[in-house]
Protein backbone atom coordinates (compact mmCIF):
# COMPACT_ATOMS: atom_id res chain seq x y z
CA UNK A 1 0.00 0.00 0.00
CA UNK A 2 1.58 3.30 -0.97
CA UNK A 3 1.18 6.47 1.68
CA UNK A 4 -1.93 8.14 -0.67
CA UNK A 5 -3.55 4.88 -0.51
CA UNK A 6 -2.78 4.68 3.89
CA UNK A 7 -4.48 7.97 3.80
CA UNK A 8 -7.22 7.10 2.11
CA UNK A 9 -7.59 4.16 4.51
CA UNK A 10 -7.22 6.68 7.47
CA UNK A 11 -9.87 9.04 6.22
CA UNK A 12 -12.33 5.91 5.42
CA UNK A 13 -12.28 4.74 8.68
CA UNK A 14 -13.49 8.19 9.92
CA UNK A 15 -15.67 8.01 7.34
CA UNK A 16 -17.03 4.83 8.37
CA UNK A 17 -16.65 5.58 12.30
CA UNK A 18 -14.31 2.82 12.74
CA UNK A 19 -12.54 3.68 16.12
CA UNK A 20 -10.73 0.68 16.15
CA UNK A 21 -9.27 0.83 12.41
CA UNK A 22 -8.47 4.48 13.06
CA UNK A 23 -6.36 3.74 16.19
CA UNK A 24 -4.76 0.48 14.75
CA UNK A 25 -3.90 2.71 11.42
CA UNK A 26 -2.60 5.27 13.58
CA UNK A 27 -0.31 2.67 15.32
CA UNK A 28 0.69 1.44 12.33
CA UNK A 29 1.80 4.89 10.97
CA UNK A 30 4.34 5.00 13.76
CA UNK A 31 5.55 1.50 13.28
CA UNK A 32 6.27 2.69 9.36
CA UNK A 33 7.71 5.79 10.42
CA UNK A 34 5.15 8.22 8.81
CA UNK A 35 4.95 11.93 9.85
CA UNK A 36 2.01 11.83 12.55
CA UNK A 37 1.34 15.24 11.59
CA UNK A 38 1.15 14.85 7.76
CA UNK A 39 -1.15 11.48 8.58
CA UNK A 40 -3.67 14.05 11.06
CA UNK A 41 -3.92 16.36 7.91
CA UNK A 42 -4.38 14.19 5.25
CA UNK A 43 -5.77 11.41 6.38
CA UNK A 44 -7.87 12.42 10.18
CA UNK A 45 -8.81 15.51 9.16
CA UNK A 46 -9.87 15.00 5.47
CA UNK A 47 -12.12 12.02 6.95
CA UNK A 48 -14.01 14.07 9.58
CA UNK A 49 -14.25 17.26 7.06
CA UNK A 50 -15.82 14.98 4.42
CA UNK A 51 -17.81 13.45 7.53
CA UNK A 52 -19.37 16.93 8.30
CA UNK A 53 -19.85 17.63 4.33
CA UNK A 54 -22.34 14.47 4.52
CA UNK A 55 -23.56 15.70 7.87
CA UNK A 56 -24.81 18.74 6.32
CA UNK A 57 -25.91 16.61 3.43
CA UNK A 58 -28.21 14.63 5.44
CA UNK A 59 -26.24 11.57 4.36
CA UNK A 60 -25.09 10.54 7.93
CA UNK A 61 -26.74 11.73 11.04
CA UNK A 62 -25.61 12.59 14.44
CA UNK A 63 -24.69 9.52 16.27
CA UNK A 64 -22.46 8.88 13.21
CA UNK A 65 -20.72 12.13 13.53
CA UNK A 66 -19.83 12.03 17.03
CA UNK A 67 -18.81 8.24 16.37
CA UNK A 68 -16.53 9.48 13.72
CA UNK A 69 -15.31 12.29 16.19
CA UNK A 70 -14.81 10.08 18.99
CA UNK A 71 -12.29 7.93 16.22
CA UNK A 72 -10.51 11.17 15.51
CA UNK A 73 -9.95 12.02 18.98
CA UNK A 74 -8.49 8.57 19.54
CA UNK A 75 -6.18 7.94 17.10
CA UNK A 76 -4.51 11.48 16.74
CA UNK A 77 -4.04 11.20 20.60
CA UNK A 78 -1.59 7.78 19.70
CA UNK A 79 -0.45 9.85 17.19
CA UNK A 80 0.75 13.83 19.54
CA UNK A 81 2.22 11.48 21.63
CA UNK A 82 4.86 10.97 19.02
CA UNK A 83 5.13 14.69 17.61
CA UNK A 84 8.31 15.87 18.52
CA UNK A 85 8.42 17.40 21.76
CA UNK A 86 5.07 16.03 23.21
CA UNK A 87 3.03 19.06 21.80
CA UNK A 88 -0.03 18.63 21.31
CA UNK A 89 -1.95 20.00 18.29
CA UNK A 90 -4.02 22.79 19.48
CA UNK A 91 -7.44 23.57 19.85
CA UNK A 92 -8.76 25.60 17.14
CA UNK A 93 -10.10 27.76 19.54
CA UNK A 94 -12.60 28.63 22.80
CA UNK A 95 -16.28 28.00 22.49
CA UNK A 96 -19.31 29.04 25.19
CA UNK A 97 -22.76 27.89 24.57
CA UNK A 98 -25.61 27.95 25.67
CA UNK A 99 -29.47 27.85 25.26
CA UNK A 100 -30.93 31.35 26.43
CA UNK A 101 -32.84 31.65 30.06
CA UNK A 102 -36.53 30.85 29.45
CA UNK A 103 -35.41 28.44 26.67
CA UNK A 104 -35.23 24.64 27.02
CA UNK A 105 -34.72 23.81 23.79
CA UNK A 106 -31.42 21.99 23.22
CA UNK A 107 -31.04 19.61 20.46
CA UNK A 108 -29.89 22.29 17.61
CA UNK A 109 -27.53 23.33 20.39
CA UNK A 110 -26.08 19.53 20.88
CA UNK A 111 -25.66 19.75 16.75
CA UNK A 112 -23.60 22.53 17.26
CA UNK A 113 -21.42 21.78 20.39
CA UNK A 114 -21.03 17.90 18.72
CA UNK A 115 -19.70 19.97 15.05
CA UNK A 116 -17.48 21.88 17.01
CA UNK A 117 -15.86 19.48 18.65
CA UNK A 118 -15.46 17.02 15.88
CA UNK A 119 -13.56 20.49 14.18
CA UNK A 120 -11.28 20.31 16.48
CA UNK A 121 -12.55 23.03 19.42
CA UNK A 122 -12.54 23.60 23.10
CA UNK A 123 -16.28 23.70 23.75
CA UNK A 124 -18.33 24.34 27.55
CA UNK A 125 -21.66 23.99 26.76
CA UNK A 126 -23.64 25.36 29.61
CA UNK A 127 -26.70 23.73 28.56
CA UNK A 128 -30.52 25.55 28.04
CA UNK A 129 -32.42 28.20 30.59
CA UNK A 130 -29.00 29.93 31.14
CA UNK A 131 -29.02 33.54 32.70
CA UNK A 132 -26.88 35.92 30.66
CA UNK A 133 -24.77 36.92 33.74
CA UNK A 134 -24.00 33.00 34.65
CA UNK A 135 -23.24 33.04 30.46
CA UNK A 136 -20.84 36.11 31.06
CA UNK A 137 -19.50 34.62 34.66
CA UNK A 138 -18.47 31.33 32.84
CA UNK A 139 -16.83 32.82 29.73
CA UNK A 140 -14.67 34.87 31.67
CA UNK A 141 -13.66 31.73 33.92
CA UNK A 142 -13.23 29.59 30.65
CA UNK A 143 -11.30 31.93 28.99
CA UNK A 144 -14.00 31.92 26.03
CA UNK A 145 -13.00 33.43 22.60
CA UNK A 146 -16.39 33.00 21.48
CA UNK A 147 -20.02 32.75 22.65
CA UNK A 148 -22.30 30.82 21.02
CA UNK A 149 -25.95 31.37 21.87
CA UNK A 150 -29.14 29.51 20.55
CA UNK A 151 -32.77 30.84 20.88
CA UNK A 152 -36.06 29.00 19.71
CA UNK A 153 -38.56 31.13 20.56
CA UNK A 154 -39.56 35.00 19.66
CA UNK A 155 -40.23 35.28 23.16
CA UNK A 156 -36.76 34.35 24.19
CA UNK A 157 -34.72 35.08 21.14
CA UNK A 158 -34.41 39.20 23.09
CA UNK A 159 -32.15 37.64 25.65
CA UNK A 160 -29.53 37.59 23.20
CA UNK A 161 -30.29 41.35 22.59
CA UNK A 162 -29.38 41.52 26.86
CA UNK A 163 -26.51 39.48 26.20
CA UNK A 164 -24.99 42.35 23.59
CA UNK A 165 -26.09 44.77 26.24
CA UNK A 166 -24.49 43.50 29.27
CA UNK A 167 -21.18 42.90 27.12
CA UNK A 168 -21.22 46.23 26.52
CA UNK A 169 -22.11 47.74 29.91
CA UNK A 170 -19.45 45.63 31.32
CA UNK A 171 -16.69 46.55 28.73
CA UNK A 172 -16.28 43.09 27.25
CA UNK A 173 -17.81 43.72 23.88
CA UNK A 174 -14.62 43.42 22.07
CA UNK A 175 -13.27 40.68 24.37
CA UNK A 176 -15.74 37.81 23.28
CA UNK A 177 -17.33 37.13 19.94
CA UNK A 178 -20.68 36.16 19.60
CA UNK A 179 -22.94 34.18 17.62
CA UNK A 180 -26.72 33.63 17.41
CA UNK A 181 -28.79 31.08 16.04
CA UNK A 182 -32.32 29.48 16.50
CA UNK A 183 -35.08 28.95 14.59
CA UNK A 184 -36.37 32.72 14.64
CA UNK A 185 -33.14 33.95 14.28
CA UNK A 186 -32.45 35.98 11.24
CA UNK A 187 -28.96 37.70 10.23
CA UNK A 188 -31.21 40.86 10.33
CA UNK A 189 -31.72 39.73 14.22
CA UNK A 190 -28.07 39.56 14.72
CA UNK A 191 -27.33 43.00 13.33
CA UNK A 192 -30.04 44.86 14.70
CA UNK A 193 -28.63 43.60 18.58
CA UNK A 194 -24.72 43.94 17.59
CA UNK A 195 -23.74 40.38 17.59
CA UNK A 196 -20.55 39.30 15.23
CA UNK A 197 -22.39 36.85 13.34
CA UNK A 198 -25.60 34.92 12.81
CA UNK A 199 -25.34 31.22 11.74
CA UNK A 200 -28.56 29.43 9.56
CA UNK A 201 -27.36 26.14 10.90
CA UNK A 202 -24.66 23.80 12.58
CA UNK A 203 -22.30 23.87 9.64
CA UNK A 204 -22.49 27.51 9.03
CA UNK A 205 -22.32 28.24 12.76
CA UNK A 206 -18.90 26.08 12.49
CA UNK A 207 -17.91 27.95 9.56
CA UNK A 208 -18.48 31.41 11.37
CA UNK A 209 -16.79 30.81 14.56
CA UNK A 210 -13.86 30.16 12.05
CA UNK A 211 -13.96 33.06 10.00
CA UNK A 212 -14.07 35.15 13.81
CA UNK A 213 -11.41 33.66 14.95
CA UNK A 214 -9.30 34.09 11.86
CA UNK A 215 -10.35 37.72 11.58
CA UNK B 1 -37.73 45.95 -11.25
CA UNK B 2 -39.29 43.62 -8.82
CA UNK B 3 -40.15 44.61 -5.37
CA UNK B 4 -39.97 41.52 -3.13
CA UNK B 5 -38.30 40.03 -0.04
CA UNK B 6 -35.56 38.10 1.58
CA UNK B 7 -36.09 35.23 3.86
CA UNK B 8 -36.02 37.66 6.42
CA UNK B 9 -39.20 40.09 5.62
CA UNK B 10 -36.69 42.66 4.44
CA UNK B 11 -37.98 44.37 1.06
CA UNK B 12 -35.35 43.62 -2.22
CA UNK B 13 -35.39 44.66 -5.46
CA UNK B 14 -34.70 42.27 -8.18
CA UNK B 15 -35.07 42.33 -11.62
CA UNK B 16 -37.10 39.42 -13.96
CA UNK B 17 -33.86 37.90 -14.30
CA UNK B 18 -32.56 37.83 -11.06
CA UNK B 19 -36.02 36.41 -10.03
CA UNK B 20 -35.71 33.75 -12.52
CA UNK B 21 -32.26 32.72 -11.86
CA UNK B 22 -33.45 32.45 -7.95
CA UNK B 23 -36.00 30.09 -8.87
CA UNK B 24 -33.87 27.81 -10.62
CA UNK B 25 -31.50 27.70 -7.71
CA UNK B 26 -34.05 27.47 -5.38
CA UNK B 27 -35.12 24.56 -7.68
CA UNK B 28 -32.19 23.29 -7.70
CA UNK B 29 -31.32 23.29 -4.13
CA UNK B 30 -34.19 20.98 -3.84
CA UNK B 31 -33.46 18.17 -6.37
CA UNK B 32 -30.33 17.69 -5.17
CA UNK B 33 -31.02 17.33 -1.99
CA UNK B 34 -34.55 15.88 -2.01
CA UNK B 35 -33.44 13.78 -5.01
CA UNK B 36 -36.24 14.51 -6.72
CA UNK B 37 -37.45 15.42 -10.01
CA UNK B 38 -37.06 19.08 -10.66
CA UNK B 39 -39.85 21.55 -11.89
CA UNK B 40 -40.54 22.05 -16.07
CA UNK B 41 -39.81 25.16 -17.21
CA UNK B 42 -43.59 26.20 -17.71
CA UNK B 43 -43.70 25.45 -14.01
CA UNK B 44 -40.83 27.47 -13.06
CA UNK B 45 -42.06 30.72 -15.48
CA UNK B 46 -45.47 30.37 -13.85
CA UNK B 47 -43.63 30.80 -10.12
CA UNK B 48 -41.57 33.94 -11.63
CA UNK B 49 -44.50 34.90 -12.84
CA UNK B 50 -46.85 35.25 -9.27
CA UNK B 51 -43.48 36.42 -7.85
CA UNK B 52 -42.84 39.27 -10.29
CA UNK B 53 -47.00 40.67 -10.47
CA UNK B 54 -47.29 44.21 -9.31
CA UNK B 55 -50.37 43.70 -7.25
CA UNK B 56 -49.77 43.20 -2.74
CA UNK B 57 -51.84 40.50 -2.93
CA UNK B 58 -52.01 37.45 -5.10
CA UNK B 59 -54.61 34.77 -5.64
CA UNK B 60 -55.39 31.83 -7.74
CA UNK B 61 -57.61 31.36 -10.83
CA UNK B 62 -61.23 30.46 -10.45
CA UNK B 63 -61.67 26.68 -9.84
CA UNK B 64 -58.08 26.57 -8.24
CA UNK B 65 -59.05 27.01 -4.93
CA UNK B 66 -57.34 25.52 -1.71
CA UNK B 67 -59.31 23.91 1.30
CA UNK B 68 -58.09 25.93 4.01
CA UNK B 69 -56.79 24.58 7.63
CA UNK B 70 -55.22 26.55 10.25
CA UNK B 71 -53.32 24.68 13.38
CA UNK B 72 -53.27 25.24 16.66
CA UNK B 73 -56.06 27.80 15.89
CA UNK B 74 -57.37 28.85 19.48
CA UNK B 75 -54.03 29.78 20.32
CA UNK B 76 -53.50 32.31 17.73
CA UNK B 77 -56.36 34.44 18.98
CA UNK B 78 -55.65 34.18 22.89
CA UNK B 79 -52.13 35.23 21.84
CA UNK B 80 -53.71 38.67 21.09
CA UNK B 81 -55.10 38.95 24.73
CA UNK B 82 -58.49 39.05 23.03
CA UNK B 83 -61.00 37.65 26.15
CA UNK B 84 -62.85 34.73 24.15
CA UNK B 85 -63.28 31.35 24.89
CA UNK B 86 -62.14 28.54 22.86
CA UNK B 87 -65.86 27.83 20.48
CA UNK B 88 -66.38 31.54 20.06
CA UNK B 89 -62.99 31.75 18.66
CA UNK B 90 -63.62 28.37 16.45
CA UNK B 91 -66.75 29.86 15.08
CA UNK B 92 -64.17 33.33 14.29
CA UNK B 93 -62.58 31.09 11.74
CA UNK B 94 -65.39 29.33 10.47
CA UNK B 95 -67.64 32.11 9.70
CA UNK B 96 -65.06 34.95 9.08
CA UNK B 97 -61.55 33.66 8.45
CA UNK B 98 -63.31 30.97 6.11
CA UNK B 99 -61.49 27.95 7.80
CA UNK B 100 -62.63 24.41 6.00
CA UNK B 101 -61.32 22.60 9.18
CA UNK B 102 -61.23 23.63 13.07
CA UNK B 103 -58.67 23.29 15.40
CA UNK B 104 -59.16 22.98 19.27
CA UNK B 105 -55.94 23.29 21.29
CA UNK B 106 -54.68 23.92 25.08
CA UNK B 107 -52.26 26.56 25.28
CA UNK B 108 -49.39 24.48 26.39
CA UNK B 109 -49.82 22.39 22.41
CA UNK B 110 -48.62 19.67 23.52
CA UNK B 111 -50.01 15.91 24.54
CA UNK B 112 -47.74 15.23 27.80
CA UNK B 113 -49.48 18.01 29.56
CA UNK B 114 -52.67 17.86 28.58
CA UNK B 115 -53.61 14.00 29.41
CA UNK B 116 -54.01 15.55 33.01
CA UNK B 117 -56.96 18.18 31.54
CA UNK B 118 -58.36 15.19 29.09
CA UNK B 119 -61.56 15.94 30.67
CA UNK B 120 -61.72 19.53 30.57
CA UNK B 121 -60.43 19.32 26.76
CA UNK B 122 -63.69 17.20 26.34
CA UNK B 123 -66.33 19.70 27.57
CA UNK B 124 -64.30 22.11 25.14
CA UNK B 125 -64.41 19.56 22.02
CA UNK B 126 -68.38 18.51 22.89
CA UNK B 127 -69.21 23.04 23.73
CA UNK B 128 -67.38 23.43 20.13
CA UNK B 129 -68.64 20.95 18.55
CA UNK B 130 -72.45 22.25 19.23
CA UNK B 131 -71.82 25.38 18.04
CA UNK B 132 -70.08 24.65 14.71
CA UNK B 133 -70.70 22.72 12.04
CA UNK B 134 -66.89 22.32 10.35
CA UNK B 135 -64.67 19.33 10.81
CA UNK B 136 -63.57 19.59 14.12
CA UNK B 137 -60.12 18.72 14.84
CA UNK B 138 -57.80 18.35 18.29
CA UNK B 139 -54.29 19.39 17.86
CA UNK B 140 -51.27 18.82 19.80
CA UNK B 141 -47.34 18.51 19.80
CA UNK B 142 -45.90 15.21 19.96
CA UNK B 143 -43.35 17.08 21.91
CA UNK B 144 -40.39 14.18 22.76
CA UNK B 145 -38.47 16.28 24.78
CA UNK B 146 -40.65 16.88 27.88
CA UNK B 147 -40.12 13.62 27.91
CA UNK B 148 -36.42 13.63 29.02
CA UNK B 149 -34.54 15.12 32.11
CA UNK B 150 -35.49 18.03 33.70
CA UNK B 151 -38.61 17.64 32.50
CA UNK B 152 -39.27 13.98 32.32
CA UNK B 153 -38.10 10.86 33.54
CA UNK B 154 -35.85 9.65 30.67
CA UNK B 155 -32.27 10.88 30.40
CA UNK B 156 -31.34 14.09 27.97
CA UNK B 157 -30.28 12.90 24.48
CA UNK B 158 -28.87 16.21 23.77
CA UNK B 159 -26.72 15.72 26.90
CA UNK B 160 -25.67 12.54 26.39
CA UNK B 161 -24.74 12.74 22.59
CA UNK B 162 -22.42 15.39 22.85
CA UNK B 163 -20.90 13.05 25.93
CA UNK B 164 -20.22 10.54 23.04
CA UNK B 165 -22.49 8.74 24.82
CA UNK B 166 -24.46 7.04 21.82
CA UNK B 167 -26.01 4.14 22.90
CA UNK B 168 -27.47 5.52 26.04
CA UNK B 169 -28.75 8.31 24.09
CA UNK B 170 -30.82 6.09 21.87
CA UNK B 171 -32.12 4.66 24.80
CA UNK B 172 -33.05 7.13 25.84
CA UNK B 173 -35.36 8.46 23.20
CA UNK B 174 -36.23 4.94 22.39
CA UNK B 175 -37.96 5.12 26.39
CA UNK B 176 -39.13 8.91 25.61
CA UNK B 177 -40.87 7.95 22.24
CA UNK B 178 -43.06 4.81 24.31
CA UNK B 179 -44.16 7.54 26.85
CA UNK B 180 -45.05 9.51 24.32
CA UNK B 181 -47.02 7.25 22.30
CA UNK B 182 -48.99 6.26 25.34
CA UNK B 183 -49.99 9.83 25.61
CA UNK B 184 -50.81 11.01 22.36
CA UNK B 185 -52.95 7.65 22.35
CA UNK B 186 -54.63 8.70 25.56
CA UNK B 187 -55.35 12.15 24.49
CA UNK B 188 -56.57 11.88 21.17
CA UNK B 189 -59.05 8.81 22.51
CA UNK B 190 -60.52 11.10 24.74
CA UNK B 191 -61.10 13.91 22.25
CA UNK B 192 -62.19 11.18 19.94
CA UNK B 193 -65.12 10.06 21.89
CA UNK B 194 -66.18 13.69 22.78
CA UNK B 195 -66.92 14.54 19.69
CA UNK B 196 -64.26 15.74 17.63
CA UNK B 197 -63.75 14.31 14.07
CA UNK B 198 -59.80 13.74 14.37
CA UNK B 199 -56.42 14.69 15.77
CA UNK B 200 -53.88 16.81 14.44
CA UNK B 201 -50.55 15.81 15.06
CA UNK B 202 -48.95 19.40 14.69
CA UNK B 203 -44.68 20.05 14.41
CA UNK B 204 -43.97 15.64 14.17
CA UNK B 205 -40.57 15.37 14.38
CA UNK B 206 -39.06 18.14 15.84
CA UNK B 207 -37.28 17.05 18.22
CA UNK B 208 -36.15 14.30 15.56
CA UNK B 209 -36.30 10.84 14.12
CA UNK B 210 -37.67 9.09 17.21
CA UNK B 211 -40.34 11.46 17.43
CA UNK B 212 -41.54 10.92 14.30
CA UNK B 213 -41.60 6.96 15.21
CA UNK B 214 -43.55 7.91 18.15
CA UNK B 215 -45.94 10.06 16.02
CA UNK B 216 -46.69 6.98 13.16
CA UNK B 217 -47.32 4.03 15.84
CA UNK B 218 -49.96 6.14 17.49
CA UNK B 219 -51.30 6.66 14.34
CA UNK B 220 -50.84 3.24 13.68
CA UNK B 221 -52.48 2.22 17.28
CA UNK B 222 -55.45 5.00 16.93
CA UNK B 223 -56.17 3.88 13.46
CA UNK B 224 -57.10 0.51 14.44
CA UNK B 225 -58.71 1.68 17.09
CA UNK B 226 -60.72 4.07 15.63
CA UNK B 227 -61.17 3.06 11.64
CA UNK B 228 -62.79 6.67 11.44
CA UNK B 229 -60.88 8.97 12.78
CA UNK B 230 -59.30 11.63 10.95
CA UNK B 231 -55.75 12.14 11.44
CA UNK B 232 -53.43 14.40 10.21
CA UNK B 233 -49.71 14.30 10.59
CA UNK B 234 -48.02 17.71 10.39
CA UNK B 235 -44.29 18.21 10.33
CA UNK B 236 -42.21 20.23 11.87
CA UNK B 237 -39.33 20.80 9.23
CA UNK B 238 -38.53 19.13 5.63
CA UNK B 239 -35.91 17.09 6.89
CA UNK B 240 -36.02 14.51 9.51
CA UNK B 241 -33.66 14.76 11.81
CA UNK B 242 -31.65 11.90 13.20
CA UNK B 243 -31.10 12.88 16.75
CA UNK B 244 -31.52 8.86 17.17
CA UNK B 245 -29.94 8.32 14.14
CA UNK B 246 -31.21 4.22 13.37
CA UNK B 247 -34.89 3.81 14.39
CA UNK B 248 -36.59 2.31 11.74
CA UNK B 249 -40.22 2.58 11.03
CA UNK B 250 -41.69 -0.48 8.96
CA UNK B 251 -38.06 -1.24 7.59
CA UNK B 252 -37.25 2.10 6.68
CA UNK B 253 -34.87 4.10 8.48
CA UNK B 254 -36.63 7.67 9.13
CA UNK B 255 -33.35 9.61 9.73
CA UNK B 256 -33.09 11.87 6.92
CA UNK B 257 -36.47 11.33 5.19
CA UNK B 258 -37.94 13.86 3.17
CA UNK B 259 -41.73 15.19 2.30
CA UNK B 260 -42.33 12.72 -0.51
CA UNK B 261 -40.53 10.18 1.94
CA UNK B 262 -41.92 10.69 4.79
CA UNK B 263 -45.78 10.88 3.91
CA UNK B 264 -45.50 7.41 2.09
CA UNK B 265 -44.97 6.41 5.96
CA UNK B 266 -47.29 8.58 7.11
CA UNK B 267 -49.73 6.77 4.76
CA UNK B 268 -48.68 3.11 5.66
CA UNK B 269 -49.23 3.96 9.63
CA UNK B 270 -52.74 5.34 8.76
CA UNK B 271 -53.42 8.75 8.22
CA UNK B 272 -55.76 10.63 6.65
CA UNK B 273 -53.95 14.01 5.88
CA UNK B 274 -50.10 15.29 5.70
CA UNK B 275 -49.12 18.56 6.23
CA UNK B 276 -45.78 18.69 4.79
CA UNK B 277 -43.28 21.85 5.74
CA UNK B 278 -40.63 23.06 4.02
CA UNK B 279 -38.19 25.46 5.73
CA UNK B 280 -37.80 29.27 5.22
CA UNK B 281 -34.16 29.78 4.56
CA UNK B 282 -33.94 33.52 6.07
CA UNK B 283 -30.99 34.29 4.37
CA UNK B 284 -32.01 33.59 0.55
CA UNK B 285 -34.67 35.62 -1.26
CA UNK B 286 -38.46 34.97 -1.35
CA UNK B 287 -38.37 33.64 -5.15
CA UNK B 288 -35.29 31.24 -4.19
CA UNK B 289 -37.35 29.53 -1.11
CA UNK B 290 -40.98 29.41 -3.01
CA UNK B 291 -38.54 27.51 -6.08
CA UNK B 292 -37.47 25.62 -3.43
CA UNK B 293 -40.40 25.17 -1.34
CA UNK B 294 -42.98 24.36 -4.85
CA UNK B 295 -40.47 21.63 -5.59
CA UNK B 296 -40.69 19.44 -2.35
CA UNK B 297 -44.53 19.95 -1.71
CA UNK B 298 -45.11 18.76 -5.53
CA UNK B 299 -43.11 15.96 -4.99
CA UNK B 300 -44.54 15.02 -1.85
CA UNK B 301 -47.98 15.35 -3.71
CA UNK B 302 -47.31 13.23 -6.78
CA UNK B 303 -45.80 10.62 -4.07
CA UNK B 304 -48.92 10.34 -1.93
CA UNK B 305 -52.46 8.74 -1.89
CA UNK B 306 -54.11 10.65 1.12
CA UNK B 307 -54.49 14.77 0.37
CA UNK B 308 -51.44 17.00 1.31
CA UNK B 309 -51.93 20.42 2.94
CA UNK B 310 -48.87 22.67 2.90
CA UNK B 311 -47.66 24.88 5.62
CA UNK B 312 -47.81 28.44 4.27
CA UNK B 313 -46.38 30.28 7.49
CA UNK B 314 -44.08 32.00 9.83
CA UNK B 315 -40.90 30.70 8.60
CA UNK B 316 -42.04 27.59 6.42
CA UNK B 317 -43.77 26.92 3.04
CA UNK B 318 -41.25 30.21 1.59
CA UNK B 319 -43.01 32.71 3.91
CA UNK B 320 -40.27 34.75 5.69
CA UNK B 321 -39.32 34.83 9.07
CA UNK B 322 -41.14 37.53 10.64
CA UNK B 323 -43.86 37.85 13.64
CA UNK B 324 -46.41 38.78 11.10
CA UNK B 325 -46.24 36.77 7.74
CA UNK B 326 -46.16 39.39 5.26
CA UNK B 327 -49.41 39.55 3.05
CA UNK B 328 -47.27 40.02 -0.38
CA UNK B 329 -45.31 36.42 0.41
CA UNK B 330 -47.92 34.29 2.23
CA UNK B 331 -50.67 35.45 -0.65
CA UNK B 332 -47.71 34.14 -3.56
CA UNK B 333 -46.43 30.95 -1.97
CA UNK B 334 -50.27 29.77 -1.07
CA UNK B 335 -50.99 30.69 -4.98
CA UNK B 336 -47.58 28.52 -5.78
CA UNK B 337 -48.70 26.00 -3.47
CA UNK B 338 -52.34 25.82 -5.46
CA UNK B 339 -51.04 26.15 -9.15
CA UNK B 340 -48.05 24.38 -9.48
CA UNK B 341 -47.43 22.36 -6.34
CA UNK B 342 -50.51 20.66 -7.14
CA UNK B 343 -51.33 21.06 -3.19
CA UNK B 344 -55.07 19.31 -1.81
CA UNK B 345 -55.10 22.18 1.13
CA UNK B 346 -53.15 24.69 3.08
Amino acid sequence: MDKQEFLDKVAQSVIDSDEELAEQLAKQALEEGMDPLEVINKGYVVGIKQVGDMFECGELFLPELIQSAEAVKKATEILNEAIAGGEEKKAKGKVLIATVEGDIHDIGKAIVVSLLVANGFDVVDMGRDVPVADIIAKAEEFGAQVIGTSALLTTTMVRQQELEKALVEKGLKGKFKTVVGGAPVTVRWAEKIGADAYAENAGEGVNKIMQLLEG
Amino acid sequence: MVVTRMGDGSFITMTRDEVLRDVEEGVADAVKRGKIEPLSSDEIEHIVDICCRPQKFVSVEKGNELVLTYDSGTLKVTRLGIPIGMPQILQLYERVFGADSLELAYVHYSFKPIKSIVPEEQYAVAETSLVTTAPLLYGAMPNLPLYTKPDGPCENAAELLPMGKIEEAKRAQEEAAEYAIKDMVFVSSGVYEAGADGIDFDTTAAAGDAEFYATLKATEILREKYPDMAIEIGMAGEFVLGFHGSIEYDGVRLAGLYPHKQVGLAEKAGASVFGAVVNTNSSRTFPWNLGRAVTFCKACREAANIPVHANVGMGVGAVPLVMTPPIDCVSRASTAMAEVGKMDGL
